[in-house]
């Protein structure tokens, strides 16, 4: 895999962030934040809780709207679409919360990312014919496949509410995954695992990117981790960005040690 | 009330049942399911008693006339429920309920004020597809089980995926590219079908149609239905109908005293079982019980 420098052009990007606010009454969890995402990279989002990364998933990912500046994707404006418009141009993300579909299976969650590439005629499939049972056949197979990449494959009938915590981090890869993205945003993928299920994680997507071609954002805590998984990093803080580049110039950057490395550099 | 007229009723109160369940489905507590069986019913009103080429030549009233009755008032509820369906259920929850009731509170007073739905009185004579209730029961339970296969081969499909998806996290499942709007809408206009058609074998069953067909205590009623059988799989909700319907009938024995079993079966039935008396869990551990020796 190629890893595109950190001054490729604008003009390249896959995604483009341009001045983009956000304001929540009197908050500005967002001030004119401006990045760019280059095909096939891994991009790393940190910075102190509150700090707005979150906030920046959802104006991606068309959960919110932004007040200010414009989102472009591949050569077009995005902002404001709605989210099922935006997963459709092959945007998918995971949520730091997890919202899977608690009382379904592991299978049904990740059929459900499916749904785009379940499409079958009508009238076999209400008269049950073969034809359509073939074509759920080969769904259920793909989505097993996804569970079976995620290490999930045994726990495909179990309720995605009854998984492990990490497990059910993985499982909203997957169902993400389902979606067939182009880019995709995983926020706080390893909140609440272990030090060794960290590592495999980012194993895991490193993988990914390779196997799907995919360009990924991901938000999360752990520095030394992302220092290592990421290609770029943004760091923000009260909603602005005040770092960008590769994983060494982060590092070294004053501002970031101040307002964020400070405490453990 | 004969046994075969019971039967019929029960058929009515699955079918209804099932016109609520299907919105509840995907999360959408629309409470419009009597509209749409009372605009079924004047559909089929209308028709056979205003248009005398339907009647045709011979003593009964002409099947085929009934089929054409059961067409239109399909198409009329699909319309009506296509162009209310995608302003109305942009509301959530408790708003969704309560701007579905006063949509069927507007149908009702418009039909007690309009001339072509004879006002109060109603609209009297509907001819008789059937020569008795055997019939009628007849084709009530054969629209059951049609409607039954629908939403049995739905939930093997990606609608009835997605409906649950919505159901369980809205955001997620658009996130997850589901067109959460178009979803519910065909939910909400497939239950309006249902709805319309009953109606039109309601109407022909009663022989008379009037806007007290449909109002508030329907709306509550046919919920009923389906809180006490369940709204996870279609089963729950043909199950309330039927015994909801049924139990007013069944408990007459006991005399006065059947308005207050009645009550406390309605009372206690959410209570004992929150998530309706059928859910997938129970079936499914059902199946097992039944499968070993
Ligand atoms: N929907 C919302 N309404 C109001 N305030 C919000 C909303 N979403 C986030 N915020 C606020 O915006 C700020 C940034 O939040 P967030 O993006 O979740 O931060 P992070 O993910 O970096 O921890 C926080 O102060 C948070 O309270
Ligand atoms: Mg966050």
């Amino acid at each position: 895999m190629q890893v595109p420098s950190a001054q490729a052009t604008a003009a390249a990007s896959l995604l483009a962030l341009e001045e983009v606010s956000c304001r929540f009454g009197g908050l500005l969890a967002l001030d004119r934040v401006s990045l760019q995402v280059q095909p096939g990279e891994i991009f790393g989002l940190i910075g102190p809780n509150g700090a707005g990364k979150t906030t920046l998933f959802n104006l991606i990912s068309g959960v919110g709207r932004p007040t200010a500046g414009s989102i472009r994707w591949s050569d077009g404006a995005i902002n404001g679409l709605p989210p099922d418009r935006i997963n459709r141009l092959g945007i998918g993300r995971t949520f730091q919360n997890l919202r899977l579909f608690q009382r379904l299976s592991c299978l049904e969650n990740v059929l459900i990312g499916l749904h785009h590439s379940a499409r079958a005629p009508l009238l076999p499939a209400l008269l049950g014919q073969r034809s359509f049972r073939q074509s759920q056949g080969e769904l259920r197979q793909r989505a097993l496949e996804l569970l079976e990449l995620v290490d999930l494959a045994d726990t495909a009938r179990q309720p995605a509410g009854s998984l492990p915590y990490g497990s059910q981090r993985r499982l909203e890869i997957a169902r993400a995954l389902a979606t067939a993205p182009r880019l995709l945003l995983l926020d706080e993928p390893a909140a609440g695992m272990n030090p060794i299920e960290k590592e495999e994680l980012s194993a895991l997507i490193r993988r990914l990117r390779s196997r799907f071609d995919l360009t990924v954002l991901v938000i999360e805590h752990h520095v030394p981790l992302m220092m290592s998984l990421c290609d770029r990093l943004a760091v923000l803080n009260f909603g602005r960005r005040i770092a960008l580049g590769t994983p060494e110039s982060v590092r070294h950057d004053p501002a970031v040690i101040e307002a964020y490395l400070g405490v453990s550099a | 009330m004969s046994d075969l007229s019971l039967l019929v009723q029960m058929g009515f109160g699955a079918l209804l049942a099932l016109s609520v369940y299907l919105p509840l489905r995907c999360g959408q507590l629309s409470l419009a399911t009597p509209g749409f069986y009372v605009i079924g019913g004047y559909v089929a009103a209308l028709l056979s008693t205003r248009w005398p080429a339907l009647s045709g030549a011979g003593t009964g009233y002409p099947l085929t006339s009934l089929a054409l009755e059961l067409v239109v008032a399909a198409l009329v509820a699909a319309a009506v429920a296509l162009v209310l369906g995608r302003p109305v259920l942009q509301l959530r929850g408790i708003y969704l309920a309560i701007a579905t009731i006063a949509l069927v509170e507007i149908l009702r007073v418009l039909n007690l004020n309009l001339a072509w739905s004879g006002g109060a009185v109603g609209i009297f004579g509907i001819p008789q597809p059937f020569a008795g209730p055997g019939g009628y029961a007849l084709a009530t339970w054969v629209l059951l089980a049609l409607v039954c296969w629908l939403c049995a081969r739905l939930e093997a499909m990606r609608l009835g995926r997605a409906m649950a998806a919505i159901r369980d996290d809205e955001l997620a499942a658009r996130c997850m590219g589901i067109p959460s709007a178009d979803v519910k809408l065909t939910a909400f206009v497939i239950s309006a079908v249902i709805a319309a058609l009953t109606g039109v074998l309601a109407a022909h069953f009663l022989n008379t149609w009037n806007a007290r067909q449909g109002g508030f205590d329907a709306s509550i009623t046919t919920l009923a239905f389906v809180v006490f059988g369940g709204s996870r799989i279609w089963l729950g909700p043909v199950l309330g109908g039927l015994v909801i319907t049924a139990l007013p009938e069944l408990l007459r024995p006991v005399g006065d005293l059947r308005l207050i079993l009645f009550g406390l079966v309605i009372l206690l039935g959410p209570i004992l079982f929150p998530q309706g008396l059928i859910t997938p869990e129970r079936l499914a551990r059902l199946q097992q019980t039944l499968r070993r020796p």
